[in-house]
């Protein structure tokens, strides 16, 4: 008689029950200052992870994204007063239009280049942010943004919002892990590994990319609306170059091609920040320190240590695990030299 | 705008471009020849900045801390490149992750030691004050015009050293085709050494430079790593040509935007980026890949 459920359903699935049932138990501190942002910037990972463990393209945009989807449901809400439905339908639309376009742009270079001009569009965004005081509300940027109500609770309580965070990072997870398995997602991955191979069996590269850098602006779009009822606010911080590059870290600590490290990276990311900045101030450095490790001496991030332990066990038995091949970031995100 | 205002910004454009060009061609050469894309080339500037100003201020010479600040950054890029980089030489995106590091942990460490004060420096008498130009008929800073000059004539011995030395026919060849000329048996890890050197002790003394017509501050760092960005992918990477070219193009448009529309100069250096990109994807002087 087999099983009802695998170890791995059972598994995954008392994950989910510990995670759903965190307000219960866990601590405030934990549910509201690390878990909830660790989903929601995990979530802006997971974008980023879907471009360049799966499609090559290393987009250093993605923050930039997560805040046009920000600034586009503060505009509509505060500087127009529309009802929040409206900002949630017209932040996501700005954003992943704004995705689209910069798809429109970078898509037709790869590698290095394309983490070079996706670099350049969101500083140049920042600039705009910073200069434009009309629609972006210069410097300060847009304050007093409120976050919707159900049945008359405020999302940002902060059991409410943590739970919102968790179905919509579980949806994006799943979501993230279906497509890989479509028809498209297979191809993407295909374009990733051999984009002229690809091109002479038929396939439209170019279009493959820019409906995945449309899709992961769409995620990170989600994360944005998340994040900015977080805050309250936003302003061009929001997006600088610190920011573009913090979603890099994460994605890098969790592993740039693990859909799950996504998460555990925004996890481990905001433990340190928030407990390396109470016995030091230099916090970055820490960070910094730690990204260096890991791309130097383990691509995989946090999720390559993990599996690192069963590979050596299996190259000890002598029989070599093919996942140890792909333990190179570069090959790990494609080929960036065809 | 009128006659005084057009010449005055156009010249801050022609100062500015020259600015961008110290700044980006090391970093367009660098790229060129070792396929590194250095994106810890602003902090190199803005610790330049940071080593000539200290300098300056303890011995009272401006020229002494120009010198330091290039001296220094070459040493720190040597550093960078010897012990972080060659390890994983020709994993362009791995070194470019590494220099992503890199930069995070030296703005954080300069923050520590500079702060977050805005540092001017005093650059020698015959340098500094205003000058009033001849035909133009308009007053201008003398230090911005030495800053035009300087960079045409770093430039011009740039241009003299890889066209007409044996060095710069080195150089050019391994930006064409490095396993080639490895194999006919230079020793490309010292020319790669070399080039680090040279290409970081540009943007230490740019950081002097720059820092002497503008300021240097935290966050100088990004804003230079931009306006790299911006001019090699316009330019085409590893082109000395290109990256004069679009140094001028990039300055110049950001000047007279800034004079038009202030609010949306920086959506103009976005279209100009977007409309070489579209016409020539390679930048205006880069080989297609």
């Amino acid at each position: 008689m087999s099983a009802l459920i695998s170890t791995r359903t059972a598994l995954a699935l008392l994950v989910l029950g510990l995670l759903a049932t965190f307000p219960l138990w866990g601590s405030a501190y934990f549910v509201g200052r690390v878990f909830s942002p660790a989903l929601f910037f995990g979530i802006a990972a997971l974008s980023l992870v879907l471009l360049a463990g799966y499609g090559g393209m290393v987009s250093l945009a993605q923050m930039t994204i997560f805040g046009l989807a920000g600034y586009g449901y503060g505009v509509l809400t505060v500087t127009h007063g529309q009802p929040w439905w409206v900002g949630i339908l017209g932040g996501l639309a700005a954003a992943t239009l704004a995705a689209f376009l910069f798809g429109l742009v970078a898509v037709r270079t790869q590698g290095i280049y394309f983490l070079m001009i996706t670099l350049a569009l969101g500083m140049v965004v920042y600039a705009l942010a910073n200069q434009n005081r009309s629609v972006f509300g210069g410097h300060t940027g847009i304050l007093g943004i409120r976050a919707p109500e159900l049945g008359g609770h405020l999302l940002t309580e902060r059991a409410l919002f943590y739970e919102v965070c968790l179905v919509t990072a579980v949806l994006s997870y799943l979501g993230v892990r279906y497509l890989l398995r479509t028809p498209f997602g297979l191809a993407l991955q295909a374009v990733r590994d051999n984009p002229r191979r690809l091109a002479a069996l038929g396939y439209h590269v170019a279009l493959h990319r820019l409906a995945a850098f449309t899709l992961a602006g769409f995620l990170a779009a989600v994360g944005g609306l998340l994040g900015v009822w977080y805050n309250g606010a936003i302003s061009p911080t929001a997006i600088d170059v610190t920011r573009l590059i913090n979603v890099l870290v994460i994605a890098v600590i969790g592993g740039l091609a693990s859909v799950e490290g996504a998460f555990l990276g925004a996890l481990a990311f905001i433990l340190v920040t928030n407990f390396a900045s109470s016995f030091t101030e230099r916090f970055n450095t820490v960070i910094g320190l730690t990204f260096l490790a890991i791309v130097l001496f383990s691509p995989e991030g946090l999720s390559g240590l993990a599996a690192r332990p069963v590979e050596v066990l299996r190259r000890w038995r002598g029989r070599r695990w093919r996942a140890s091949d792909t333990l190179d970031v570069r090959q790990a995100v494609g080929r960036q030299d065809e | 705008m009128s006659w005084n205002q057009f010449v005055t910004v156009t010249l801050n454009g022609l100062t500015l471009a020259a600015l961008y060009f110290l700044v980006a061609v090391g970093f367009t050469l660098i790229f060129g020849l070792m396929r590194v894309v250095n994106l810890a080339h602003g902090s190199l500037y803005l610790f330049g900045g940071y080593v000539g100003w200290t300098v300056a201020d303890r011995t009272g010479s401006w020229i002494l801390g120009a010198l330091a600040a290039a001296a220094v950054a070459a040493v720190a890029g040597l550093a960078l490149q010897q012990a972080l980089l060659r390890p994983i030489q020709g994993q362009d995106l791995r070194e470019a992750l590494v220099t992503i590091g890199v930069s995070i942990v030296a703005a954080d460490l300069m923050l520590a030691q500079w702060g977050g004060f805005t540092y001017g420096f005093s650059p020698p008498a015959a340098i500094s004050g205003g000058a009033r130009l001849p035909v133009l008929g308009i007053g201008y800073p003398k230090y911005r015009l030495f800053i035009l000059g300087f960079a045409l004539v770093v430039g011009l011995a740039l241009w003299l050293l890889l066209t007409r030395t044996r060095l710069g026919i080195t150089i050019r060849a391994a930006i064409d085709d490095r396993d080639m000329v490895s194999a006919v048996g230079v020793n490309v890890q010292r020319l790669f050494a070399l080039m680090f050197a040279f290409g970081a002790a540009l943007a230490g003394l740019a950081g002097v430079v720059g820092g002497s017509a503008l300021s240097i501050a935290s966050g100088e760092d990004a804003r230079y790593l931009l306006a790299s960005l911006i001019v090699v992918i316009i330019g085409g990477m590893g082109s000395l040509a290109g990256t004069a070219v679009a140094s001028l193009l990039v300055a110049l448009v950001e000047q007279y935007s800034l004079a038009l529309f202030p609010t949306y100069a920086a959506i103009v250096s976005f279209l100009l980026m977007v409309l070489v990109l579209a016409l020539r994807p390679q930048g205006l002087f880069g080989r297609p890949a």
